[in-house]
């Protein structure tokens, strides 16, 4: 019965960002009868020699007072992580070929997410919108609003422009000082080689990067019943097409695109999920979720 | 095959746009936005031929459709055979019966003619009609020859005035009904007189084939009694003489005597020669009309001796009756207005009236009906019962004559007639002392015989506003001087100056004689009884107040023409025939009076070659004119292709309809 809720469809014709958010992870969290807690607790893990320099907060006294030797006390992660979704607002994520297209999807998985961080795990919580450069930045935080504000960015995130990862990277470099968890959504309509280049060095600083792939059926599987003029929402081209040519080289080469970035995101360490338009959210968070399984 | 008008091929201009908008159409099509064309390779040769085959059939099917429509404004037609038509064709057989075609044996020459063209038609489909002052059909498009031959046979002698323009006006809105050619031949003397009097009213529809039959070729002389001048009235046994002016006319006539007799309800009592010029004409004059009491028959005829002895008399009626009694009311101590206005009446209406003069204190116990009509002279003040009376009077039918006077400045609207007075005007004081007549209505008779009033001064005037009432004469600052108006069935008239020769002089001046007159005979209403008409006119019979009441009408032959419906509502009557008609008015008055055929059919000149071919329509084709009845020889005919090229362009614009569909269906799948 729920699930018909979590249909993007149906979350298209809900207007509130937070009642769809709710109604996806409330949802998903009931059918996966878990506890919210996903992990992220405190939890020892070691006792390290003291070298000259460490934090004498972490000193063990206890220890020290029986064998007159100093350890530091190791945890497991840390006791709340950040999280930061990079939201592409550009003008291919305006597609969509039926009712919900890319843009709403990234929002509605944007708004899951950070549902799931701030409810669920007291985390706390960040939103860059970009297209060729940064659109919206609202920092990380748990302060009490903080849902609100992400979402209001989020209802104000209107595509636009065209997407180039290269001009606002250095940007990010700046804005994600501190380490945590990196969610990229984008259709990351680009050259695989390039858009690995320009992500990779998020994860230099020890970021946990995740890229949502989001695409509508009809970008994998395009229907032309007759020869036409296609034009691209980012650069206003034009280009005439054959329904032959879509139905056979132009799928292979989105498998081959689709392959290939999954190959070189994994090769560089990053995490890569592909989501439909047309398949229900709390499918793909539960895909996400398990996987990431008890990582920190 | 030919093009009624050519000029909209230029039109054919327009067929650049289908090959425009399906060029057009190639560059405009809407695109399909994707997300990104990087993985696109452009495959464009395959799609273009496909879109040509497919689209090329719509493109016929506009250019079609584009085209017909040309043709149909274009209107094609082509040129076939009459007897190949015969079929569709409609033989129009129209004998002229007016007045003129009673002269020797026109009228049964025409018939003659038309029996040989419809013999010679064989089983062509015919309609026959006779023509006098309108068109009158005797048959439906038929093609039993021997209810046509009958009905050829049937048509009469006719008294109207015949007119071409009435008989193309007819044939034009016969043309659009039957959407048919037609071949109209017309058994006429094609008298000059029968002209339009613009020949562009006598133009025929392209779909019309005139053929004329003339049954003369060249002008007869003829002498004929034009005009006679007599009273339709004579009052009381002791009237004076009454003249009888008659205008004799000779056409085409070498200068000859005539003797001329004034004939009394059959006795001939008084005979004159008369000389007439070549082409011209003579008046003569009988001075004594003696006639006895009620309704005679007279008439004025000469001994013509020419080929048309249906015109050598004119008829008139003449009534002798009882004079009617006229009430005058007037101010205590005028004994001007009585004078003036009795001495006029006495002096110029034949005694028809007989004058009664109260002051106004006496006029309360009068009855206002026993009188033809009533004058009120300078009245200060009318007592409100004298008042009620009077309106009553006019209300039902009664006349009335008010002349303002002085007395009436003091007042702020006139009595009965219910104009407001604006103010005085005393013309005493402007720099000529008096003011003459600006302008005037010459159709009013008491204007027109008392010649405009020309010459009379008037030193004093009422400026009433006139509302609905008609202003008859003004002065020549513009203040309404003579105005009538009609209230309820009757009818006022005022002069808003005085009948005395106080306020003018018009008493003195030799204008008022006539005025008076007129206006008397016009208020008792007797100018519309006896006397003359001619054939055509309409007889009013009754107004709106007696419609209830039956009417009475016999024709010359002794019928009733009036069914019993008509007897009791119709408000007028059409004198159809010469002679003498008796009516039976609604109000219980006896009528009659002497119907003539208008003079012009008196005038047996032809219409000129030269116009008879142009109005043929060809002038090359004037040795059709049947010298011999019947022998018209077939020729083409230009039959139209509007229907058919009609029906190819509703076919094909339903097959561009329906392929259209079809491709945008396929567009909006596409989208």
């Amino acid at each position: 019965m729920l699930q018909r809720f979590l249909n993007p469809s149906v979350l298209a014709s809900i207007s509130s960002l937070e009642l769809v958010a709710k109604t996806v992870v409330d949802g998903f969290v009931a059918g996966l009868h878990r506890s919210p807690d996903f992990g992220f607790s405190q939890e020892f893990a070691e006792y390290a020699a003291y070298t000259p320099g460490d934090d004498l907060r972490h000193v063990d006294w206890n220890v020290y007072a029986r064998t007159e030797r100093m350890f530091l006390k190791r945890y497991h992660g840390e006791t709340n992580s950040l999280l930061t979704i990079l939201l592409d607002a550009s003008n291919s994520m305006q597609f969509g070929s039926h009712g919900v297209n890319k843009m709403d999807y990234a929002r509605y998985l944007a708004a899951s997410l950070f549902y799931l961080a701030i409810h669920g795990q007291r985390d706390a919580a960040g939103l860059i919108t970009f297209d060729d450069e940064i659109r919206n930045y609202i920092r990380p935080s748990t302060r009490q609003g903080q849902l609100h504000r992400l979402l209001a960015g989020l209802e104000q995130a209107e595509a636009r422009a065209r997407t180039d990862f290269s001009k606002p990277m250095h940007y990010f470099m700046e804005l994600l000082r501190r380490r945590g968890i990196v969610l990229i959504v984008s259709d990351f309509w680009d050259s695989p080689e390039s858009l690995i280049r320009n992500i990779e060095p998020l994860r230099f600083r020890g970021n946990e990067v995740v890229l949502f792939h989001v695409l509508d059926p009809e970008d994998v599987v395009p229907k032309l019943s007759g020869p036409s003029i296609l034009v691209d929402l980012e650069t206003q081209a034009q280009l005439e097409v054959t329904p032959d040519y879509t139905r056979n080289e132009y799928r292979e080469k989105v498998a081959a695109h689709l392959a290939d970035l999954r190959e070189r995101t994994q090769a560089a360490g990053m995490g890569y999920y592909l989501l439909m338009t047309d398949r229900p959210l709390d499918d793909a968070l539960r895909e996400y979720l398990t996987l990431r399984g008890g990582r920190n | 095959m030919g093009l009624f008008a050519p000029w909209f091929l230029a039109g054919l201009a327009g067929l650049a746009l289908p090959f425009y908008l399906h060029l057009l159409r190639r560059q405009t099509r809407k695109p399909k936005p994707v997300s990104s064309l990087m993985l696109y390779e452009s495959r464009t040769q395959s799609s273009t031929r496909h879109r040509r085959l497919r689209y090329f059939l719509l493109l016929s099917l506009r250019l079609a459709v584009l085209l017909l429509l040309i043709l149909a404004f274009a209107n094609p037609f082509i040129n076939r055979n009459t007897a190949v038509l015969s079929s569709a064709r409609l033989v129009l057989l129209v004998v002229d019966n007016s007045f003129s075609m009673r002269a020797g044996t026109r009228l049964p020459d025409a018939k003659d003619a038309a029996m040989s063209v419809l013999a010679g038609k064989g089983a062509a489909r015919a309609q026959v009609a006779a023509f006098g002052s309108q068109l009158h059909l005797m048959t439906q498009p038929i093609e039993d020859q021997p209810a046509l031959r009958a009905a050829v046979q049937a048509i009469q002698p006719g008294d109207g005035h015949g007119n071409f323009g009435e008989l193309a006006r007819a044939v034009r809105a016969m043309a659009e009904s039957v959407h048919t050619p037609i071949e109209l031949h017309l058994f006429s003397d094609m008298q000059r007189g029968e002209m339009a009097p613009a020949f562009s009213d006598m133009a025929l529809p392209a779909n019309v084939k005139l053929v004329t039959h003339a049954v003369v070729s060249k002008a007869q002389p003829n002498w004929t009694v034009e005009q006679v001048d007599a009273p339709g009235q004579v009052w009381g046994k002791d009237a004076k003489p009454v003249h009888v002016q008659a205008v004799i006319a000779g056409y085409g006539t070498p200068a000859a005597q005539r003797t001329v007799s004034l004939v009394v309800n059959g006795k001939t009592t008084a005979t004159k020669p008369v000389a007439v010029p070549a082409n011209g004409r003579a008046s003569v004059d009988f001075p004594a009309l003696e006639v006895p009491y009620g309704f005679s028959r007279c008439e004025v005829k000469i001994d013509a001796a020419d080929a048309f002895p249906a015109d050598d008399l004119r008829r008139f009626a003449v009534e002798r009756s009882d004079p009617q009694k006229a009430l005058l009311v007037h101010n205590y101590g005028d004994n001007r207005s009585p004078l003036y206005v009795g001495a006029a009446l006495s002096a110029a209406a034949q005694s028809a009236f007989i004058l009664e003069s109260i002051n106004v204190n006496e006029a309360a116990d009068r009855q206002p009906s026993n009188y033809a009509f009533i004058v009120l002279s300078d009245l200060n003040t009318v007592p409100s019962l004298l008042e009620n009376s009077l309106t009553e009077y006019v209300r039902a039918g009664g006349s009335l004559l008010i002349a303002a006077g002085t007395s009436a400045g003091g007042r702020s609207q006139i009595p009965i007639f219910g104009a407001h007075i604006v103010e005085t005007r005393d013309y005493s004081r402007v720099p000529d002392r008096f003011m003459a007549v600006g302008s005037s209505d010459s159709s009013y008779p008491a204007v027109a015989k008392a010649n405009g009033w020309l010459g009379v001064k008037f030193f004093y005037a009422l400026d009433v506003d006139p509302g609905d009432a008609r202003v008859i004469v003004r002065l020549s600052d513009q203040t309404p001087l003579l105005l009538e108006k009609r209230i309820g069935e009757g009818r006022v008239v005022l002069l808003t100056s005085g009948l005395d020769n106080l306020t003018n002089d018009f008493p003195l001046h030799p204008a008022f004689v006539p005025f008076i007159e007129q206006t008397a005979r016009y208020l008792a209403g007797s100018e519309r009884h006896g006397g003359a008409r001619p054939v055509d006119a309409y007889l009013e019979l009754r107004n709106a107040r007696e419609r209830a009441q039956g009417v009475e009408v016999t024709d010359p032959e002794g019928k009733r023409p009036l069914t019993l419906g008509e007897a009791a509502s119709a408000q007028s009557f059409q004198l159809t025939e010469a002679g003498y008609y008796q009516i039976r008015l609604a109000n219980g008055r006896q009528d009659e009076v002497g119907v003539n055929p208008d003079p012009k059919e008196s005038n047996l000149d032809v219409m000129p070659a030269d116009v008879l071919s142009l109005w043929r329509g060809n002038a090359a084709e004037s040795s059709q004119e049947a010298s011999a009845p019947g022998a018209a020889p077939p020729h083409k005919t230009p039959q139209t292709l509007w229907w058919y090229v009609m029906l190819l362009l509703f076919l094909s614009a339903i097959a561009e309809s329906v392929l259209a569909s079809r491709y945008l269906g396929t567009e909006r799948e596409e989208s």
